[in-house]
């Protein structure tokens, strides 16, 4: 891998969001909206039900947490769509840019805007319900890559579903991290779920995060056996998405899709 | 040595062969025409040349090295343009060539993109988006693009379809130029035969994913044998009408033009006939055969042939 390659390609997505005013509102507007509905909303909940005092909180930091799942994968999966809907393809693998250096793109431009994204949504919660994300402690951190990990999986996942069959199942991009939602608990306990729904969460790594995490901000503890099986779960999706995604473009490149695309 | 070498390409699409079997070489500083109807292969090769589709068969040779084998290095040195490809509508000029600069290993990006933006007159547009170019400005901006690694091989698909003939006329020049200064090797497909044949040292011909011919744009044209007379007929034009379907000669008339396409060596025969039986002329003029002609023949011949193979 050669840095100044990857530099080029994080170059070329950097500059189209300097242009592009949907890329902002997917940092600033969807976040802040969300964050002010649902903490209005969990506000007026507490207001009715004394007894769930936390529930702010769990709401509020279930969301900022979602955000971090939510900014990996439609990083990746925007950016592949972006050259799709450009039919740009062709123009970045006609040069010595390697797929490796593609990906890796992908994945430091998620760090980039999961840093400013989350700094702006923690500011927020601050301001608006008095949320402090890291008074809980940089135990949350862990959480917080191993969150940022399985959405690159989903992000690479779908990638290569709409590289393989093209922009008619585009909207994958924005409708499958809500469908692994349910099982990964976000603002509820797994243990709330039908007992099918709690055996399928056990593969979601993201069941894990926001469990662990939930004890992080309740409870002040660790749990370190759901830090690694969410990490050794995330391992595995990362190498079998990776995987679908060589396979999808090494079939494009046989389909002769690069110059569709 | 040539320096790029192709060993029996074939790509398969299912059933379908777009290319056949083809096997050709490029050698330093030459200018090659890859010509052939819509459909008969040429984008395809040059796609795997590039290694944006992958052969089902054969092998692709770069400065001595296979292209499976190289890619990265080989890239390094070639670069391409096609008038067919899109550009990232949102983007400037200016950040397409910056972007794209950092892909190859070029010393001082800033002062290439400099020169890039005046070999092709980019300044007025260098800041424009590129969804805001037209589609001539569009091609200059991707063969600028095409230039920026100070390539050895150049692979240019339609490069003028969408300019202005003067613009053409420049970048013909250039091509011409580049060739002469760094002896870049280009390997160019068109549908303008003038153009291929001002600038092109030798054609391959190409047809149902097979190469037809291979040789050099005055042999090709000269392998027609019929040639083109009009003749602006003083007196006799009815017997001259005669004539012709008596020898069974292809005529046209129109007003008081004649216009005849006959065997090249049999033109001093009907010139004389027409002079014993007194036909008068005031203008003639003969058009040797030009690529044009052989490419309209050859596709005829070919496209004939697959239809009785397929039959």
């Amino acid at each position: 891998m050669k840095l100044h390659r990857i530099y080029g390609i994080t170059l070329r997505y950097l500059y189209l969001f300097r242009h592009n005013i949907d890329k902002l509102v997917d940092i600033f507007y969807w976040p802040a909206i969300d964050l002010i509905l649902w903490g209005i909303t969990t506000l007026y909940i507490q207001s009715l039900e004394t007894g769930f005092s936390q529930v702010v909180v769990m709401i509020v930091s279930g969301l900022i947490f979602w955000q971090v799942l939510w900014r990996g994968q439609i990083e990746i999966t925007i950016n592949i769509l972006e050259e799709i809907w450009n039919k740009n393809l062709i123009n970045i693998f006609a040069t010595p840019l390697k797929f490796s250096e593609w990906v890796t793109s992908f994945i430091i431009l998620g760090i980039i805007k999961l840093v400013v994204g989350f700094s702006f949504i923690s500011s927020l919660a601050f301001l608006l319900y008095k949320v402090r994300i890291f008074t809980f402690g940089f135990y949350l951190l862990p959480f917080i890559f191993l969150l940022l990990m399985s959405g690159w999986c989903i992000g690479i996942l779908v990638g290569a579903l709409i590289l393989r069959f093209g922009t008619r199942i585009q909207n994958l991009a924005w409708s499958l991290p809500w469908a692994i939602s349910p099982f990964s608990a976000v603002f509820y306990p797994v243990s709330i779920l039908p007992a099918w729904a709690q055996k399928t969460a056990l593969f979601f790594p993201t069941s894990y995060i926001f469990e662990g995490m939930r004890e992080v901000i309740f409870k002040g503890t660790m749990d370190a056996e759901k830090l690694i099986i969410s990490f050794g779960l995330n391992l595995i999706y990362l190498a079998l998405s990776l995987f679908v995604l060589r396979l999808s473009f090494n079939k494009i490149l046989k389909k002769g899709l690069i110059k569709v695309y | 040595m040539p320096i790029l070498e192709i060993k029996n390409l074939t790509k398969n699409f299912n059933d379908f062969k777009a290319v056949d079997n083809v096997s050709f070489s490029l050698e330093e500083g030459e200018i090659l025409g890859f010509l052939g109807p819509n459909g008969a292969g040429k984008t395809t090769t040059i796609q795997m040349l590039l290694g944006v589709l992958s052969p089902t068969n054969g092998e692709i040779i770069f400065f001595g090295k296979n292209f499976k084998n190289h890619r990265e290095d080989i890239l390094e040195e070639i670069n391409f343009s096609s008038t067919y490809t899109n550009l990232p509508g949102d983007l400037t000029v200016k950040e397409i060539l910056t972007y794209t600069s950092f892909f190859y290993n070029i010393r001082d990006r800033k002062k290439r993109i400099g020169e890039i933006k005046g070999l092709f007159n980019l300044e007025p547009i260098f800041k424009q988006r590129v969804s805001e170019l037209s589609a001539g400005q569009l091609s200059r901006v991707n063969l600028a693009k095409s230039f920026i690694n100070f390539p050895r091989i150049l692979l240019l698909d339609e490069p003028t379809s969408s300019l202005d003939p003067e613009v053409a006329k420049y970048i013909r020049e250039f091509l011409l130029e580049e060739r002469k200064k760094f002896k870049v090797s280009i390997l160019i497909t068109s549908h303008n035969m003038a153009e291929v044949q001002e600038v092109c040292d030798r054609v391959i011909f190409i047809n149902h994913g097979r190469i037809i011919a291979n040789d050099t744009p005055e042999n090709l044209a000269k392998s027609i044998e019929t040639s083109h007379i009009e003749l602006l007929i003083k007196d006799g034009l009815k017997r001259t009408e005669q004539y012709c379907l008596e020898n069974k000669i292809k005529c046209r008339i129109k007003g008081r033009y004649l216009n005849i396409d006959i065997e090249e060596r049999k033109i001093p025969e009907f010139l004389e006939d027409l002079k014993i039986k007194k036909i008068f002329y005031d203008e003639i003029s003969i058009q040797k055969p030009t690529l044009e002609d052989y490419f309209l023949e050859t596709v005829s011949k070919t496209n004939k042939g697959k239809r009785h193979e397929t039959a």
